[in-house]
Parts: C-alpha cells; structure tokens; sequence
C-alpha cells in the first residue's frame, strides 16, 4: 500500500514538473544610457540657405533595452519670398514621445540603434506676411496679413537608425512622417512653413535629420535573450538544438 | 562587431544617399485665379445665350466679345473693393450688374501663394433688370475650385 501511493505521489510530481516548464533565461548585460542629441542638417542647410535657420536637440532616457522615452526642443527662424509675396514665421517647438528599438539586445548591445519613435509635437510660432500681391483683371491688390501668434500640434512616426562610433558618442539619422493635427490660423491661413513640423500647407510632411549624440550610460541591466527558433534539419533532435543554441548565447557572452 | 563598424558606415552612406534624394524643387500647379462660375439659362427652353458680352464697368478689355455657348462663364471680382460692377449683354440686350462681397485672403499652398476667395453677398441690377429674368445662387463662397457659382437666368 506504501509503495502504490509512494508510485503515486511520485508519478504527480513528475507530471506537475512536466507542466510547469522551468525556462532557464539568457541574458546580456547592458548599458542603459541618457542620450542628449544634436541635429546637425539644420545648421548646415542655414549654410547654403539663410533663410531657414533651425536648431534642435533632443534628450531621451533608456527606460529598458527596448523603449526610450524622448523629448526634443528647437527653434525656427524661417524667412520665404517668391513672385507674390513674403512669408514670415519665427517660432519654437517641443517633441515629447517614446523610442522603440527593434534590434535585439545581443545585437544592439546598448550601441546599435534601429528602430522607429512615435511623437507628439507642439510648436508655437509668430507668422505674419509682410506683403502680398495679386493681380487680376481688376489690377493688383496689396495686401498683409500682421504679425500673429498660433500653436501648432502635430504627431510624428519617425523611424531611423543611430550607432556608435567612439564611446559614449553616436551618430544616426531618421526620417519623420508627420501629422497635422491643428494649426490654429483656420483653413484659409495655413502657415507656410512652421516650427518643428515644415510645410503648413500640406496636412502630412516628411523630413530627415541627422544627429550627433552624447551617450551616457547610467544603469546597468542584464536584458533577456530570446532563444532562436529550432532549425528545420534538427526538428529531430529537438533537445540537442536547444542545448547548442544555449551553448550559442553563452559564447557570445 | 566588425560587420556592426561596417554597420555605422553603412548608416552614414544611406543617409547621405536619402539626403540627396530628397532634394525636390516646387512649382505651383494649381488653379490661382478665383472666378464667379456663372452659367446662363434661357429662362424657358434652358439654353445658352446665342451671344455674350461682358466687361467691367469703365475696363478697356472685354472679359467676352459675342461668345457663343460659354458654360460657364468666369467673372473676376475686384479684390481691392467690396463691390464691382458689369456689362453684359445677352443676345443683344444689354444690362448692367453690381456684385457685392467680402474677401479674405487665402493661400493656395507654398508655390503657388496667396490668392482672394470671395463671399458673394448679392447681385443687383445698376438700374434694373432689362434681359436678366432671374439669379439663382448654388454657391456663394467663391474659390478656385470649378464649382458653379450662379445661374443667370434671361
């Protein structure tokens, strides 16, 4: 009688234990790091083109090794005259969001950055037009439009990728896909070009930029490696390929 | 991590290579030129007139000399007043009409600029109505779009 219920406790404790599948994790160490952010294109297009003179810089915190939280502020000083009038807008602008990055960690390794950000962007601008002329049938109609001051919101997708070239120092690009949420000059008045969006006239903008980057590691974590998934030649030794591929992630330790 | 160093290369050279292409210079394709779309009814049988004059009041030129079959007919409003005046002759007959509005300024986009729509208040006769039975408004907002306007009646 002993011995049949001894068997049976012990055929559930095996069953329990069959269950209650015990994954032993992979990790990685890896640095999560302040980034503070310079955009450099532009500077350098105030070079070639003195009437756009835009700044920017960003600050994003590694909450994990996937997402950063983001914030980004800049200033616009933009001047554009063609045949019928000129356009005036001076202005500032703030980005608040989350960075996702879509690497792994073993490939990432706190240095490598591909991923996308997602963003909400708020702009407060001054736009006036100076002088505008029309000519019909009737003659030339002049006409300005005085100094005003709007606030502008936006979304952003902004998908890009940074690396890191020297410690603690990284370089990277991004391209934004941007939204028009509201401008605040009504559908007549739409500003020609705005602080932190572009193109006012148009409800999507797109726009790249370029960044050198300060990175300054802060916390240390051990982030999770997924396993790989089995290789179809060794369906058959399924325990043989999971012990190869935890030999795998060992070695890149 | 020699192939993430060639990575980085690769993210200066692409970026770079999307800078280039991104390169665009703009031209204004659109319409600028905001019109009254007005057409013209013979009152019973609903044809266009067999022949149309019409001028701005004290103008030189002649917006149309003796058209036949014009539908519609684009009438520009003086942007600088809040009303302008035409002559229109209607096979022959002619009379004098007096367009009331307001304007606001209204931009087209980057290339294209700035253009005036209008808000057509009404239209009435300088004296009275001498071919013209009847206005009928459809739109009173006037744009660049090609939406009909008014229908004039005769």
């Amino acid at each position: 009688m002993q011995r049949t219920s001894g068997f049976f406790i012990s055929l559930l404790f095996i069953l329990t234990c069959s269950f209650i599948r015990v994954k032993a994790q992979d990790t990685i160490p890896m640095p999560l790091k302040i980034n503070v952010g310079l955009e450099v294109s532009g500077p350098i297009k105030y070079f070639s083109d003195k009437n756009i003179q835009n700044t920017e810089a960003y600050f994003s915190i590694d909450l994990d090794e996937k997402r950063s939280a983001f914030f980004s502020a800049g200033h616009l000083n933009y001047e554009y005259s063609q045949n019928n009038y000129t356009y005036l807008n001076k202005g500032s602008f703030v980005r608040i969001g989350m960075d996702f990055n879509m690497l792994k960690p073993d490939k990432s390794l706190g240095k490598y950055w591909l991923g996308i950000g997602l963003r909400y962007g708020l702009s407060r601008f001054n736009s006036s037009t100076p002088t505008l002329y029309k000519l019909n049938y009737w003659g030339t109609t002049t006409y300005s439009l005085p100094n005003k001051t709007y606030w502008g919101h936006f979304v952003e997708v902004s998908p890009g990728v940074r690396a890191e070239i020297f410690k603690y120092f990284s370089i990277g690009w991004s391209v934004s896909l941007r939204m028009l949420l509201y401008t605040g000059t009504g559908k007549d008045l739409r500003p020609v070009y705005f602080p932190g969006f572009g193109n006012g006239t148009k409800t999507v903008s797109t726009a790249m930029s370029y960044y050198i980057v300060l990175n300054i590691p802060y916390k240390r974590i051990n982030a999770i490696i997924k396993k790989e998934a089995p290789e179809e030649n060794d369906d058959t030794n399924d325990k043989g390929t999971e012990s190869s591929t935890q030999q795998g992630n060992s070695i890149r330790h | 991590m020699r192939k993430f160093i060639s990575g980085s290369l690769l993210i200066i050279v692409s970026g770079i290579f999307i800078l280039l292409s991104s390169c665009t210079t703009g031209s204004c394709f659109e319409e600028t030129e905001c019109y009254v779309k007005a057409s013209f009814y013979n009152n019973t049988t609903r044809t266009p007139p067999d022949s149309l004059t019409l001028y701005g009041l004290n103008k030189d030129s002649i917006l149309y000399k003796h058209a036949v079959s014009i539908q519609p007919a684009l009438i520009p409003l003086n942007a600088s007043t809040d009303s302008c005046t035409f002559v229109l002759m209607i096979n022959g007959v002619t009379d004098t009409i007096e367009f009331f509005y307001t304007n606001y300024p209204h931009l087209i986009s980057k290339e294209c600029g700035y253009t005036f729509y209008h808000h057509l208040d009404t239209i009435i006769p300088l004296n009275q109505f001498h071919s013209i039975k009847r206005i009928e408004y459809i739109n009173q907002t006037i744009t660049n779009l090609n939406a009909e306007n008014i229908r004039i009646f005769y």
